[in-house]
């Protein structure tokens, strides 16, 4: 349990009170009933959490001491010697204290505010820690939203968006700093003068804002103008609605419940990574994905490219996305339905369809069929086939439907292609959206944009739309307002400010309050939190605003649609097919582009291709090879590059080989190329030369990572299409690619990885599938006997065996998704540098926390299990199958009790904590790299250069200026040049819990402290405990069947169990392999409990 | 006086007198330095003065500016640093085993020999010293009494055992080098006219009077430093494997490694004195002092070690695919055939085949084709130290790991550097100090002398 929740249960006693009273009021006094002052400042300190500074220096002995003139001359003499002994070291930073403390504010104590992360893209409950009145950390909120504390990369390093040095500091007139004062003179002058007025802007699902809108709306219309909202998404599932309405008589996007699916099908839809709600999916995924019940989800995946859903799916199919119909089709005619289109499948994809349709039959009424397609036919047909499923009211809710993604895409073309003729709106302000570069026109767009009379944007950066609008008046970041939200129809939520402003900025809402004619109050301004309060108190009359905003949010019995029963829809046209197929993706980090600046989200591996920084085109490797291209890439190797073209439009990219890509498809990923013109949207999203400095195209302006692909996105019957065809040709020249892992398989190698199938790990023994590592030993009657690893030892047990605390990891393989929300939360956390592409590419990067991702090869049965001992060939195990299973695999520091790496230290800067934690004394480390060289899992990570002031850096790193140096947690140390850093254990973590618990006089509870990577898994694959508590959930899940040590066999005795993966398939071949030996064994290990 | 027999070959060649080895070893020092000196100090100097520029910007910029990785700790740095302690291993193997054994033929090169022991030992100390990410707190390595509480260092590991055992390995090589250079400083103190070169020389030769007591005190300290310096031939780079043996890394964790190393030492030794003296012996006119007899002899131990290092490469390889460990096995079949096959089968053409071409008299009393193959061999060690070092480490045990080494061009400037300052010190050497051990020398003329065996008297002596 961290500061947050002693906080939330203190100030619950307070609230529940509060609470009650919204039906009857309790008193213990008159004061309390009267709510005098001096009650209130009483009642604040009725729980006092700890002893404040002023608390501790107003202590009265210090007053009694006296000190006598020779003490004095003794205290400066020390007092001069230390000083000049202190100064023989580094320079001292000083640290200057509060002269006057702010309130709720303790210096080293940490503040978590519950609040709400919406983007326009995801959406979480979250809870910020701030320190020192700065947010540094952003995690989901596990006790309160429907989001159960599942977050995703990008809201967790949305953190570092905040001091982003780009961001606007103030409004600016045609680019020019200006003032709130001169600004709302001249847009209400426009905003009166106009006939027309058209706000553009995302899905917005504020109530506030969505009747301001409507307010200003009525208003303008009262006066004889015109005003109209768009909404847009970059990314559209506006099919999916449009579906709805056919099938249902309702526009809306239901709300999936993958937890209650036991068969889950989709088609084209990451849902595990980007699409709609993916970090509550993944979520939900995770719940279905324990095979410990001996119960687990069968997942079939149909797609192009291979996503982070495909990577995790039990049956994975690869097929063009012209052949998505043929395959719903399929299914629906297998299960009895009807439906005009043709279902010939090839054989491969024949069979995986054969498996989904028996999986359907046996898990009627729990099945979940989702299509990634934004065509309304496709979406269509996946109604038909959920319908035929039995899935509505199961796993699919239409009444709690989802706010998000409202784009109305057919007007935002209309929009632009009026613009673009010079039939624009006098007035067009954007807000939350980028059309200049997300449209698939947006650069005629944007040309077009000084044809508008006034044009305004609410951006925080002067990004490709703002740049070009002649009023920009920049909205808060979201830690800086208040705002509330309306995600789903039963739920509410509100988003609090952490921090004041930190610029001249203005939250949206009082923006347009103000341009209704009220008055502008500045910085400190309550209008927002006095709008959003009023909205809240509507929707909930007997509501108590403080203590929803403390959860965050509230749950609401929303309007129910009139929904009419099933209707087959109308098929129109589907995705046609073509020579080259083009699909257009979002990786996880970068996702609609919208964090482009963000270099930890350029930098996370994408969690397929393991590259970083960059954009390319995925190609499968077996294809690439007929077409001539190299398929392997390292250092100094680099990728052949490529024009695609798709309706005129061309980029050039390199082409990366990405098993299981569809023959014949190429995949792009969006939300690259921002700034192609330089914009100011951070000083991260530009390319870096080698040493330093920005890499500049031939007129001396900055590039852009990778190319924008929204150019290639098509629209069919209204609805943007991500799925398109185009040809492709072969490009002079060769590109470096940055990626932390330039070998793909595991090389058949049974003890780092394992795997098995659900029908093997119900009906067989633990030694069967996960046999334990043994040795040979003479035994007293002389005979060789097999007896576990563990008996063999040079060394004498660790103490930390039974005694006091042992932390301890356990990593379930089965529920790991991959999606790396706990590598962005430890870089968070732990204040891991950014090294940026050219140091990737050399094989440098910082983080802590990595995921290996293992392709099976052709070679393994199952990935690390050689299908033929006798046949097996090392070469070919190096090559990834063609469409191969995909494992993920967290890896980090072992924390190993017979650490290899604390032997060789010839300084002992890395030893072992009595906690059976393996530390790293940053102070005394002198930088051999013998640790690193000796360490099994290739986890420490050596400090090449002073990442936080070297000149390389200064374009990536955050730390690297005053505003980005904000986010750095103050509890870990920043690492210097020379020394060896690695995964602690988030040790800062560990010490504030124990210190906790110590000042309480108890034990520390199981689950009271958690590491950030553990904190951020949305499928909980990471369970962090003490592992000598023999009742903790660490201890338990280490003694899982499943669970096994990577490397056993090496005794190193880590800290860190794997609990293998569990597919839910049919493996004939792996279970013919995994069979328990016939000979008698030892009994079960000879543990230390 | 040296008995020996009539059918050996002479030691020394010509018909010189005791005189005449004198003037012969003095002469480049009291004469003026050869253009050639010249030419050569220049370049050695331009190449040393690069070499510390890269390691000025190496410790001013970090370790990033080398080609190492996360996986690759090590590569060029540790490489060089034991391909310098293997050069600086026949010095004290030449001076003290040979010594030990009576072998009379050392006598010859057993002062240029430890001389650039001493100077390879510096070039390897370098190495360890600007490997480290913090150079300025390197001295945390000595168990210095200190005021950080109980910190102290940490004596498993071996690379503190390292650190002991170079610098013991270095103090005592400089004692015994210095020893031996007393009476012949002696010598040319008694010559030098210029006052400057004597009062130098003087204060070098420690006052060395060339009385019988001295003599008697040069013999009995050379006796007894041989006999502490013979373990260390062993010991420096036993330990200098143990960096490796003692690790877990498959293709590092072998128990061969310590007398495959010593072996590999000896043999790249032998073969840089070969390289360096082909050329000192004609250039200071010393064909008399270091013939064909010599060099065959260095050769034989070429061969020796040569071929024991060729057994260890084999063993190794057999032994991994005996095991019928996953990983161990792995390492080797990568270092045949994976990426860095070429580097590895360079190390077998050149370690294992060259040497066993010595078995040819003809070619072992090549000088050309010695000089030729000390080159070949010299590549052929750092070949096997960088086989060790990075094929080992870039594919170990988790294949997501796995990772190439691209030297920098620093990497590449350090190590040409250290090549550069070994040789403006050994030119320095060969212009200021007597490069043959000339009073030692005068003990063998009339033993193994070519004018003494040649006399008609001779025989009849003996």
């Amino acid at each position: 349990m961290d500061g947050s929740a002693l906080n939330a249960i203190i100030n619950n006693l307070g609230h529940s009170q509060k609470n009650m009273g919204m039906a009857r009021k309790y008193w213990k006094g008159l004061e309390e009933l009267k709510e005098t002052p001096e009650f209130i400042k009483h009642k604040e300190n009725e729980f006092p959490t700890q002893q404040t500074v002023e608390a501790f220096l107003s202590n009265d002995k210090l007053d009694e001491t006296s000190t006598g003139r020779r003490d004095f001359l003794k205290f400066l003499g020390f007092s001069v010697a230390a000083a000049t002994l202190a100064a023989c070291e580094a320079p001292v930073t000083k640290a200057v204290p509060y002269v006057v403390k702010p309130e709720n504010v303790t210096p080293g104590v940490a503040t978590w505010y519950a609040s709400t992360y919406y983007d326009g893209s995801s959406y979480a409950s979250i809870l910020v820690k701030t320190r020192e009145g700065r947010p540094i950390f952003i995690k989901g909120n596990r006790d309160f939203g429907f989001t159960k504390g599942a977050v995703n990369p990008q809201i967790i390093a949305s953190i570092l968006g905040l001091y982003d040095s780009a961001r606007l500091t103030g409004p600016t007139v045609n680019g020019q700093q200006s003032s709130w004062v001169e600004i709302d003179k001249q847009i209400s002058a426009s905003l009166k003068s106009a006939k027309t007025v058209t706000l553009l802007s995302n899905t917005v699902i504020s109530p506030t804002i969505q009747n301001q809108i409507k307010e200003m709306t009525e208003a303008m219309t009262a006066k004889g103008q015109s005003f109209s909202h768009i909404q847009y998404d970059a990314i559209s599932y506006s099919a999916i609605r449009k579906a709805n309405e056919e099938n249902f008589g309702a526009a809306i996007i239901p709300s999936y419940d993958f937890s209650k699916a036991q068969t889950i099908i989709s088609i084209g839809a990451d849902f595990l990574g980007t699409w709609l709600l993916s970090s509550l999916y993944s979520q939900q995924y995770g719940l279905t994905r324990i095979p410990d019940s001996k119960k687990m989800s069968k997942h079939f995946q149909f797609e192009s490219l291979m996503s982070l859903s495909g990577s995790n799916a039990d049956y994975r199919g690869m097929i063009k996305p012209s052949e998505q119909a043929a395959v719903l089709s399929y299914l629906i005619k297998g299960l009895g339905g009807n439906c005009a289109v043709s279902s010939t499948l090839n054989t491969p994809i024949k069979s995986i369809a054969d498996q989904a349709l028996k999986s359907l039959k046996s898990s009627k009424q729990s099945s979940l069929v989702v299509c990634g397609s934004n065509n309304v036919s496709l979406q269509l047909l996946t109604n038909q086939l959920n319908q035929l499923a039995g899935a509505y009211g199961t796993t699919i809710d239409l009444n709690n439907y989802v706010n998000l993604y409202m784009s109305e895409d057919a007007k935002v073309i209309k929009l632009a292609s009026d613009v673009i003729a010079g039939k624009g709106p006098d007035v067009l302000m954007f807000l939350g959206v980028n059309p200049v570069y997300s449209l698939p026109n947006g650069e005629a767009f944007g040309k077009a944009l000084k044809k508008i009379k006034s044009t305004v944007s609410f951006a925080g950066f002067a990004d490709e739309t703002a740049s070009l609008c002649s009023y920009v008046c920049p909205d808060h970041h979201a830690l800086e307002s208040w705002l509330d939200y309306r995600p789903t129809n039963n739920h509410y939520a509100i988003a609090q400010p952490t921090i004041r402003p930190i610029h001249n900025t203005a939250s949206v809402i009082e923006t347009f309050s103000v341009w209704s004619g009220k008055p502008r109050l500045g910085k400190d301004s309550s209008v927002a939190y006095d709008l959003v309060r009023s909205r809240y108190e509507l929707l909930f009359p007997l509501g108590d605003f403080d203590y929803s905003t403390h959860n965050s949010c509230e749950t609401l019995i929303g309007d129910l649609k009139n929904l009419t029963p099933f209707k087959n829809g109308v098929l129109g046209k589907m995705p046609s097919a073509g020579a080259l197929e083009v699909v257009l993706y979002q990786k996880s980090a970068i996702g609609n582009g919208q964090h482009a600046s963000n270099p930890w989200l350029q930098e996370m591996p994408d969690p397929i291709t393991k590259a970083t920084w960059d954009n390319y085109i995925t190609m499968n490797p077996v294809e690439m090879t007929k077409q001539g291209f190299v398929t392997t890439y390292d250092q100094e190797n680099g990728l052949n590059l490529a024009t695609v073209s798709v309706n005129g439009n061309k980029v050039t990219l390199p082409v990366f080989p990405l098993p299981g890509q569809a023959l014949n498809t190429v995949g792009i990923a969006l939300g690259y190329g921002r700034g192609a013109n330089g914009e100011a949207i951070g000083k991260a999203a530009f390319q870096t030369k080698e040493y330093g400095g920005y890499d500049l195209d031939d007129k001396g302006g900055l590039k852009p990572i990778g190319a924008n692909v929204y150019r290639f996105v098509s629209t069919e019957n209204g609805n943007l299409q991500f799925d398109t065809t185009g040809s492709l040709a072969k490009a002079e020249g060769v590109y470096a690619i940055a990626s932390t892992q330039i070998h793909h398989t595991v090389m058949a190698r049974h003890s780092i990885v394992r795997e098995t199938t659900l029908p093997i790990f119900t009906s067989k023994g633990k030694e069967a599938y996960n046999p334990a590592h043994t040795l040979q030993k003479l035994n007293k009657e002389g005979h060789h006997e097999e007896v576990p690893n563990s008996e063999f030892d040079l060394w004498d047990a660790h103490p930390v065996e039974k005694i006091g605390h042992r932390w301890g990891m356990t990593v379930d393989l089965s529920s790991c998704i991959g999606c790396g929300s706990c590598l962005i939360a430890c870089q968070s956390e732990n204040n891991v540098p950014v090294v940026g592409k050219d140091e990737v590419r050399r094989g440098r990067e910082m983080h802590w926390l990595r995921i290996d991702r293992y392709f099976a090869s052709d070679e393994e049965a199952t990935i690390g299990q050689r299908k033929d001992k006798e046949t097996f060939s090392y070469d070919k195990a190096e090559i990834a199958a063609e469409n191969p299973k995909v494992i993920h695999m967290p890896m980090m520091c072992h924390h190993c009790n017979h650490a290899p790496c604390e032997t060789v230290c010839p300084v002992a800067a890395t030893t072992h904590s009595n906690e059976g934690l393996n530390q790293m004394t940053y102070n005394r480390c002198i930088g051999t790299r013998y640790c690193a060289n000796n360490c099994p899992y290739k986890v420490r990570r050596f400090n090449w250069f002073n990442y936080p002031s070297y000149k390389k850096f200064t374009e990536i790193n955050p730390a690297q200026d005053d505003l980005g140096r904000m986010v750095l947690n103050p509890d870990v140390t920043v690492r210097t040049r020379g020394v060896m850093e690695k995964c602690s254990f988030c040790v800062q973590r560990i010490q504030a819990t124990k210190l906790v618990a110590k000042t309480e006089s108890r034990m520390i509870n199981d689950g009271e402290f958690a590491t950030a990577c553990s904190d951020a898994c949305p499928t909980s694959a990471i369970i962090v405990g003490d592992w000598n508590d023999i009742k903790s959930a660490v201890y338990s899940s280490s003694k899982n069947d499943r669970s096994y040590q990577a490397l056993e066999e090496i005794g190193v005795k880590p800290n860190v169990w794997y609990k293998m993966k569990v597919r839910n398939e049919e493996n004939d071949l792996l279970a013919s392999l995994q069979v328990e030996k016939p000979v008698a064994h030892h009994e079960e290990e000879k543990g230390h409990h | 006086m040296q008995k020996e027999a009539a059918i050996r070959e002479p030691l020394i060649l010509g018909h010189k007198s005791y005189h005449d080895v004198t003037e012969d070893v003095c002469r480049p020092i009291e004469d003026k330095a050869p253009r050639m000196w010249y030419i050569l100090f220049g370049i050695a100097l331009i190449i040393a003065l690069y070499g510390i520029g890269c390691i000025v910007y190496l410790l001013g910029t970090g370790i990033g500016v080398w080609g190492l990785n996360k996986t690759i700790g090590w590569a060029w740095d540790i490489t060089n640093f034991v391909w310098w302690v293997g050069i600086g291993h026949a010095g004290t193997l030449i001076s003290a085993v040979l010594l030990l054994f009576r072998q009379k033929w050392r006598m010859a090169i057993n002062r240029s020999a430890e001389a650039m022991t001493i100077f390879a030992v510096f070039m390897a100390g370098l190495f360890p010293l600007i490997h480290m990410g913090r150079l300025w707190v390197g001295y945390w390595v000595l168990p210095l009494p200190n005021q950080f509480g109980s910190l102290w260092v940490n004596f498993n590991s071996p690379l503190l055992w390292d650190v002991f055992a170079i610098s013991t390995y270095l103090s005592v090589s400089l004692v015994f080098w210095y020893i031996g250079l007393i009476p012949d400083f002696a010598t040319i103190r008694d010559r030098a006219k210029k006052p400057v070169s004597k009062k130098m020389y003087s204060i070098l030769s420690f006052g060395w009077s060339g009385r019988a007591k001295n003599w008697n005190r040069f013999e009995t300290v050379s006796l007894v430093l041989a006999g502490l310096a013979t373990p260390l031939v062993f010991s420096v780079h036993s330990i200098v494997s143990f960096d490796f043996a003692t690790s877990i890394v498959p293709g590092w964790h072998t128990t061969i490694f310590p007398p495959y190393f010593v072996a590999g030492a000896v043999f790249s030794g032998f073969a840089m004195v070969q390289t360096l003296l082909l050329v000192m012996r004609k250039a200071m006119g010393l064909e008399a002092y270091i013939h064909t007899k010599h060099v065959e002899y260095m050769n034989i131990v070429i061969m020796v070690t040569g071929s024991i290092v060729g057994t260890a490469y084999i063993t190794e390889l057999f032994i991994s695919w005996y095991s019928g460990v996953e990983y161990e096995a792995y390492a080797f079949l990568n270092r045949a055939t994976g990426p860095y096959w070429w580097a590895y089968w360079s190390m077998m053409t050149c370690n294992v085949i060259s040497p066993q071409l010595m078995w040819i008299r003809k070619l072992r009393r090549s000088l050309l084709f010695t000089f030729f193959i000390s080159i070949v061999v010299n590549i052929g060690m750092w070949f096997e130290r960088y086989v060790i070092i990075v094929t080992s480490i870039h594919r170990d045990y988790l294949p997501s790991a796995w990772s190439m080494h691209y030297p920098s061009h620093i990497d590449i400037g350090v190590y040409i550097g250290t090549i550069g300052i070994f040789f403006v010190f050994f030119l320095l050497f060969a212009r200021y100090f007597p490069v043959l051990a000339l009073n030692e020398i005068k003990t063998i003329l009339k033993g193994s002398g070519q004018s003494y065996k040649e006399a008609p008297d001779y025989h009849k002596h003996h």
